[in-house]
């Protein structure tokens, strides 16, 4: 690829990122373009301005940084694994994620709004997650491992919901976790969030020579000098930072990270030290976006009169939206066992 | 010796039942011991006037409807994961994983939540279109003939899909129910009573001899579809029927259980092992008794347990399910 026409794209990713998170601003309603703006700017004369700055703004964040970690986890997953399913909903990291958070809560160890709480909680369950669907899928192949992943993922949500049963008084908003919603977050929730993901993002394309060596088979690695056990490990612990970053702020939001990897490699033409940082923009554009239609669709629902407590959350809209490409990639897809 | 071995596992089968049954009817507050069970059932089924004791309001009124929706609802959807695993062969098939759990789940809570003016008698119909729906869904995108893993992929995205709209009903109820919650998710028999047994039944009761009629069509499944064709059988008609009687089966319980998750599973796996040199034949009842008594040993779980706060019957049984499903797989590719 030409510099010239590397520059072009990546202007126009940047430039579809900005757009995104202009229309997510504007989707809520209420505030028009230069209100927001200025609000942005800093101006927090009116009310409409403060909603945009203290409602708005930190809910846009929240999605930005929601996306981007799921992207580059989802990228990081599907490349050290070498299996193009592998994603944080299907290796059992992100249910275990929403275990750990609400495991905390019910135990008290995590108090309800606490963002590094929930993140730590988060850390834990995503990491036991990820170790139960390794020990269930043993030597398996790439088809294989989605097994065990979806196993593993139904055993959490087992545990998951006999949690929710015991005392279902403490979870006034579980349906948050449980589907992935970035409603109500204020600037407090992203205290930590944002230099956690921010922070494994950067580790993680630092990383991504290694990510490409591995990609080429574990002997190939090993003949360049690089330990293929160690790197894999210390990636895949990188993917589980960035899973349990993501489910710290926004719950279980799926397909985000199997979808968004295939596209992010496919625009890179495969080398990592670009599809990381494509991901992460990729990542957060739609989840971005997807929060955009959420807001639409609260906003319409709410007009047809229909209650509503969190609106449409933004976990559905990425859930259908994920389940129709998948299928249809699936579909076309020769990579896919079978 | 061979008659013994062979009726070992009938005899098992039948005892755990027994002991299930009684142990449902009698565990819980009031703790009723066995020998008084009969006497507060007649008390119970004697009806309206007479006056009637606490222990035998809550057997006749509460724990005998519960039991009687658990053996339907049980055996009705370990037949049809049977059915299904046979049809697709693909012992992977079980209902939760193809979209039709979700889908009747999907359905029924639709109309629940929003309180769509669709009477109760007729939520198994509504329940058996979101499965037939589900199902159909996912086969199409998955095609037929691909690898279990492929259609197992497909479905789970598919089933997610309809878990998050299921979720999304939810969430724009006015409150949340957390029991309707838990009842679509996973299967849960809270608040069983007589009314909704005889809702159900009525289904059961036609999908019987619908069962029985697709026995020959298993039979030719199995040959596989091009040897079907060269005997001169319809193998793609018979595999739709099959699998219009599943979506059926699991559509009709979705109503009062919710998807009863891991059931249709579980049993057809147990049957196999039981009778490891049998077929589908064979396999179907079997299915059928180990569905119930799974789904009894699993809502005795879910009652007492944790006592006194109820759990949904579903979370245990994918506490059962994931480990043996485990289990299958690593002995399959070792």
């Amino acid at each position: 690829m030409s510099p010239a026409r590397a520059v072009l794209r990546w202007a126009g990713v940047v430039t579809g990122l900005l757009a995104v998170a202009a229309a997510h601003l504007l989707a809520r309603g209420g505030a028009d373009p230069a209100t927001a703006a200025e609000a942005l700017l800093g101006d927090r004369s009116g009310l409409d301005h403060r909603i945009v700055a203290e409602l708005g703004a930190p809910r846009l964040v929240t999605a930005l940084l929601t996306g981007a970690a799921l992207g580059v986890a989802g990228l990081v997953l599907q490349t050290a694994l070498r299996n193009p399913l592998a994603a944080p909903e299907f290796t059992g990291v992100n249910p275990g994620a929403v275990l750990g958070i609400l495991a905390g809560l019910q135990s008290g160890l995590v108090p309800a709004d606490s963002a590094g709480g929930a993140l730590a909680a988060a850390l834990a369950g995503g990491a036991a997650g990820g170790l139960v669907t390794w020990v269930i899928a043993g030597r398996s192949d790439a088809g294989g491992l989605v097994v065990a992943g979806l196993l593993g993922g139904a055993l959490l949500a087992g545990f998951t919901t006999l949690l929710l049963a015991y005392q279902p008084s403490r979870f006034g908003n579980a349906l948050r976790w449980l589907i992935g919603s970035v409603e109500g977050r204020v600037w407090e929730h992203l205290a930590h969030g944002w230099w956690w993901v921010c922070g494994w993002t950067l580790l993680a394309w630092a990383g991504a020579a290694a990510l490409g060596v591995l990609s080429g088979g574990d002997e190939h690695a090993a003949s360049l000098g690089l330990n293929p056990r160690v790197a894999r490990a210390l990636l895949l612990g990188a993917a589980i930072a960035l899973s349990a970053g993501a489910a710290s702020l926004a719950g279980a939001v799926s397909f985000v990270g199997l979808v968004v990897p295939h596209a992010a490699r496919w625009a890179s033409g495969g080398d990592p030290r670009r599809g990381v940082p494509l991901a992460a923009l990729l990542g957060a554009g739609a989840v971005t976006l997807a929060d955009a239609v959420a807001q639409v669709a609260t906003r319409l629902l709410a007009d047809g009169g229909a209650a509503h407590r969190l609106g449409v959350p933004t976990g559905v809209v990425t859930a259908l939206a994920g389940a129709a490409v998948l299928v249809t990639v699936a579909r076309r897809s020769r990579h896919l066992p079978g | 010796m061979t008659s013994v071995r062979q009726a070992a596992p009938a005899l098992v089968t039948v005892a755990v039942l027994a002991g299930a049954a009684v142990a449902a009817l009698g565990l819980g507050t009031p703790l009723v011991a066995p020998h008084a069970l009969p006497a507060l059932i007649f008390e119970g089924s004697a009806g309206q006037g007479a006056p009637v004791s606490v222990e035998s309001v809550v057997v006749w009124e509460l724990r005998l409807p519960r039991l009687v929706t658990a053996l339907l609802g049980g055996a009705a959807v370990g037949a049809a994961g049977l059915l299904l695993q046979e049809a697709l062969r693909n012992r992977l098939a079980a209902p939760e994983l193809i979209g039709v759990s979700s889908g009747a789940a999907l359905a029924v809570a639709v109309c629940v939540v929003w309180a769509l003016p669709v009477p109760l008698a007729l939520h198994p119909v509504a329940g058996l279109a979101g499965a037939a729906a589900g199902g159909a869904l996912c086969l199409a995108a998955a095609r037929l003939g691909r690898s279990p893993a492929a259609v197992l992929l497909i479905g789970a995205a598919v089933s997610a899909a309809l878990q998050a709209s299921l979720l999304a009903v939810l969430s724009v109820a006015d409150r949340l129910q957390y029991d309707l919650l838990f009842r679509y998710l996973v299967g849960s028999l809270t608040g069983v009573m007589w009314d909704q047994v005889g809702y159900v039944a009525p289904w059961i009761a036609v999908a019987v001899p619908l069962v029985a009629l697709c026995v020959p069509a298993l039979g030719l499944l199995r040959l596989g579809d091009e040897a079907a064709a060269a005997l001169g059988g319809r193998a793609a008609r018979a595999r739709l029927g099959v699998l219009a009687v599943s979506a059926l089966l699991v559509g009709c319980v979705a109503g009062p259980c919710g998807p009863l998750a891991w059931v249709g599973f579980l049993a057809p796996l147990l049957a196999r092992r039981l009778r490891p040199h049998g077929e589908a034949r064979a396999w179907l009842p079997w299915s059928a008794a180990l569905g119930a008594a799974v789904t009894v040993v699993a809502d005795l779980a879910a009652r007492t347990a944790l006592d006194p706060v109820e759990t949904p019957l579903g979370a245990w049984t994918a506490l059962a399910g994931v480990p043996v499903a485990a289990l299958v797989l690593a002995r399959r590719t070792a």
